[in-house]
């Protein structure tokens, strides 16, 4: 065997083993009549455009299209309901600050944008917010079945947290641990590239209801309506509480319930796997907090709370990954 | 289904005789007089979405120096999914090119042959659909 031939061969080990045993044979011999007579001198290697193609391949395959074997496309599908989770839980976020920047854009003064009224400061600032905002166009998008307008949105969307990680600005520059930062462009980017990857050609696009397009948008209206009852009652003067009422705290409940509803009733295989990895998300970013609060006396309670959900997601995580890597169909 | 334009240029190497990989790979090349160059990874992937949706079929294998060769055919609604194709796309190219001479008839300044002289196809074969 030429050094070409096995080097091809090691790259052709990007696809799962049963496309190979399929596929690789005439895969290699396409590609060595192709590339023709090469001599091991030269030190042959298959070009990065071979690489990427077979690459591509990879992924399409691995994370299964409508067409797919049944194990594939249970983890394409898993895939794709991390992408819209992620969204989802972004469109929640951007209510609040769709409020947020109707408040700026009045010239009222908000602790939530930088700068003075009509800064460039506060120009980026509100820029920030319109970018944000773009995760709920992409969430419509991804549910209307307009893919590519979903995929140009969700990017612009993570452009914050992308710049934030890049840069090592933003708003958890100034905390003691630089992880959180990172933990939260991972938070936002992952269900992105979930979406880029997910979402491929061999995925026929899927026109849902408007009811599901539009429901993070009414969860966000619910859930800041609630915020405010919480506030005028005071209840997030309650240490033991306060933490179950942010948006990751929230988010922690509503996957509880959620995977509680997916063990019992049994859901596909995809839907485990999707809480399982949005579990690892919300620990994500829960866990650098709990770090930083680690050991501070007078936040007893708070840190406490933070380790009541750390394990709860960690026991979710377990849980939820071994049933659907259970109930995974076999090819 | 959408065909993209190595989807329709693979349907296409297939219409006079059932082709193995590399034979599609030159077919392409040829028809495409250079412009499309699939690589194998892109070829298999073409050639799974193809006969996923059963406008390609395995037609036979071969072994050649040690070295297997699966040859490839055109099914019946391979043929008519390129057939509609074609039409739709010719469809397309005829619009463009009589509008362009209604507009070269009204004495708006040429501006180059160069629209005349294949770019359209060009472009018809990597546009979406209409």
């Amino acid at each position: 065997m030429s050094l070409l031939e096995r080097r091809y061969r090691g790259v052709l080990r990007l696809l799962p083993a049963s496309y190979r045993a399929e596929r690789e044979e005439e895969m290699v011999a396409a590609f060595m009549e192709a590339a023709g007579d090469v001599p091991d001198e030269v030190n042959p290697r298959p070009g990065w455009g071979e690489i990427a193609s077979v690459l591509g391949l990879a992924l399409r395959v691995r994370i299964g299209g409508t067409l797919a074997a049944p194990r594939a496309y249970a983890w394409g599908e898993a895939v794709r309901l991390v992408a819209l989770l992620g969204l989802a839980y972004q469109t929640v976020y951007a209510v609040f600050v769709a409020a947020d920047l109707y408040r700026a854009l009045t010239f009222e003064a908000d602790p939530n944008f930088a700068g003075a009224p009509g800064s460039i400061e506060r120009l980026l600032s509100i820029a920030e917010s319109v970018a944000t905002l773009c995760s709920a166009i992409a969430f419509v998008a991804i549910t209307r079945g307009h893919p590519r307008l979903a995929k140009v949105t969700a990017l612009i969307g993570a452009m914050p947290a992308l710049g934030y990680a890049a840069t090592g600005a933003g708003p958890l520059a100034a905390g003691p641990n630089p992880g959180g930062q990172v933990a939260s462009a991972v938070f936002v980017l992952f269900p992105v590239a979930a979406l880029m990857l997910g979402f491929h050609r061999d995925v026929a696009p899927r026109r849902r209801s408007w009811g599901l397009a539009l429901s993070p948008i009414i969860a966000g209206l619910v859930t800041m309506g609630g915020v405010q009852v919480m506030l005028s009652l005071r209840l997030h003067e309650h240490d033991w509480l306060y933490l179950w009422l942010d948006l990751i705290g929230m988010s922690v409940l509503a996957l509880a319930a959620e995977s509680l509803f997916v063990l019992v009733r049994g859901r596909s295989p995809a839907w485990a796997l999707a809480l399982s990895a949005a579990a690892s998300l919300l620990l994500l970013v829960r866990l650098p907090m709990m770090i930083d609060n680690y050991g501070n006396a007078p936040n007893a309670i708070p840190w406490l709370t933070m380790l009541e959900q750390c394990v709860l997601l960690i026991v979710l995580i377990g849980v939820l990954a071994g049933t659907g890597l259970k109930a995974l169909p076999r090819s | 289904m959408h065909i993209t334009e190595p989807m329709f240029l693979a349907l296409t190497a297939l219409v006079d005789e059932p082709r193995h990989g590399y034979g599609i790979v030159q077919e392409v090349d040829r028809l495409s007089e250079g412009r499309v160059q699939l690589k194998i990874g892109t070829l298999y992937g073409v050639l799974d979405r193809l006969a996923a949706e059963g406008l390609v079929a395995p037609d036979r294998e071969e072994v050649q120096q040690g070295r297997l060769r699966r040859y490839y055919r055109l099914t019946d609604d391979g043929a008519r999914a390129l057939q509609e194709e074609a039409v739709r796309m010719a469809a397309n190219a005829s619009t463009a090119t009589t509008r362009l001479r209604a507009r070269a008839a009204r004495g708006t300044p040429a501006t180059g042959g160069a629209l005349f002289s294949g770019g359209a196809g060009r472009g018809m074969l990597a546009g979406g659909a209409a």
